[in-house]
This record gives C-alpha cells, sequence and structure tokens, in this order.
C-alpha cells in the first residue's frame, strides 16, 4: 500500500495504490487521522484519488465510512476521484453511493471544492 | 477438470491477518481456472476475502497458535467455498443490517452482508464456525 500526499490549495489530495484490503487498510488509515490531526478542528478538504486501486473490501469501506464522518463533523468534505468498476459496485451494493460524491477528474474534484 | 469430477483443494492459515493475500492467491487462480466472468470473479474474491477476515479476525481472534481452514470444492457448474474457525461461533440473527440508515456511518459490520450480496448461497454451520458459500456459474 503506497500513499502520496499532495495539495491544491486548502485541499488535500491522497493518492492511493494497492488493495485496500484487511491490514493494508490501515495506512490509509493513519494518513487520513495525520491529516484530521494536523488540521487542529479547522475543516479537511480532502479528495481520495483511488485510480490505481484494484479491491476494496468491508475494511477498506470503513476506513472511508470513518474518514467521511470525522471529516464532516469538522465541516469538511471527503470526496471520491477515479474510483473503478468494482469499487463502484461495492459502494453501491453497500448503499454509501448516497453519501460519497465522485468525479472522474481530479480538477472537477477541485472545482467541487469551490 | 474432467466431467462430473470434484476437485477438492485445502488451505489451513495460521491466524495472521498478515496472510489473507494468500487467500486472495489461491482463489484468484481458481476463479481464473473455472473460467467464472469477471463479475462473478470479483464478488467470489470479495466473499472469500470477508469469510477469511471473520475466521481469522473474529473467530479465531488472531490467535497464531488457532487455525482457518478453507475447503474449495470445484464442480462444473459451481464452486463452494467452506470455512472453518476454532472460535466461539456468533449468532447471524444478531448481526446489524449494515444499509439501515442508523448504520450506514458504522465503520464496521459490513463483511457477512458483504459475503450474502456476493454468493448465491451461504450457510452457517455449528453457530457460525463453519461457513459455506456457493457459487454457480
Amino acid at each position: 500500500m503506497q500513499i502520496n500526499l499532495r495539495h491544491n490549495g486548502n485541499v488535500i489530495i491522497l493518492d492511493v495504490e494497492g488493495n485496500l484490503v484487511g491490514h493494508n487498510t490501515i495506512a490509509l488509515k493513519n494518513a487520513i487521522d495525520d491529516q484530521i490531526r494536523e488540521s487542529r478542528g479547522e475543516p479537511v478538504f480532502m479528495i481520495l484519488n483511488l485510480e490505481r486501486v484494484q479491491m476494496m473490501d468491508s475494511s477498506g469501506l470503513g476506513v472511508i465510512v470513518a474518514a467521511y464522518a470525522s471529516i464532516k463533523r469538522n465541516n469538511g468534505r471527503i470526496v471520491l476521484l477515479n474510483i473503478g468498476g468494482n469499487i463502484r459496485s461495492l459502494i453501491i451494493m453497500a448503499k454509501l453511493v448516497t453519501i460519497f460524491d465522485r468525479y472522474d477528474t481530479e480538477a472537477d474534484a477541485i472545482a467541487s471544492f469551490l | 477438470m474432467g466431467e462430473n469430477k470434484q476437485w477438492r483443494i485445502s488451505l489451513s492459515l495460521p491466524s495472521t491477518m498478515q496472510l489473507i493475500y494468500l487467500l486472495d492467491t489461491v482463489i484468484s487462480d481458481i476463479l481464473r481456472e473455472m473460467n467464472f466472468n469477471e463479475e462473478a470473479q470479483e464478488h467470489v474474491n470479495l466473499a472469500v476475502i470477508e469469510a477469511g477476515t471473520n475466521a481469522i479476525k473474529h473467530g479465531n481472534k488472531e490467535d497464531i497458535n488457532k487455525t482457518a481452514t478453507f475447503e474449495f470444492l470445484i464442480d462444473e457448474d459451481r464452486l463452494t467455498i467452506v470455512v472453518t474457525d476454532e472460535g466461539i461461533g456468533f449468532e447471524r440473527e444478531e448481526v446489524a443490517n449494515p444499509l439501515e440508515p442508523e448504520n450506514l456511518l458504522k465503520s464496521s459490520g459490513r463483511g457477512i452482508f458483504l459475503m450474502e450480496a456476493c454468493m448465491d448461497e451461504v450457510v452457517y454451520e455449528k453457530n457460525g464456525t463453519i461457513v459455506k458459500m456457493v457459487k454457480n456459474k
């Protein structure tokens, strides 16, 4: 699992590479928690780029749902970028499609925060 | 494989989540060999990972001295997967529905639901310490 952190203005972009399965998900959880902690209560605006994630299980879903809840609590927002067909169907299956905004281009995802 | 012949493949894992990738490797090869379509392969792969996680993490509590056993019964028209752990089991009826509005934002509790959504049949035996899952071709 590799996670690359970037910024575009006040938007945090996490590029995730690898399968979000089982213990692999801990690295993403830690990366998100670090950003929330560093925000010191200020709203966090985050894009999760999942272009290079082939597979996600319930542990992975749990991490992004927990991130959504934590970030929303401080009036921030997290969106998903470049999700593949299998992750899309997983999100639909778990009825989370109405919770997560999803974008196919980084420009659209960034624009959604303006 | 020959007609009407059932193949049986077994895998026993010490209960550490670090070995889940082995499960992924084995089931991926079996699914390719059986020529399941891509969507079915993704569904079965996910169900097996979820069942493995349940057996190792929740059943055996990641006790390295306990074993999670996976049997893959390969028939011409179906794949049956039997997952056994050494835990105390659970009551299926007591597992909350993760699709209920009050549960949607919970960070856990989706594993059983995903297994059942991805497979054609899921049966729990011996208090849930044995899980049988079937995918038809």
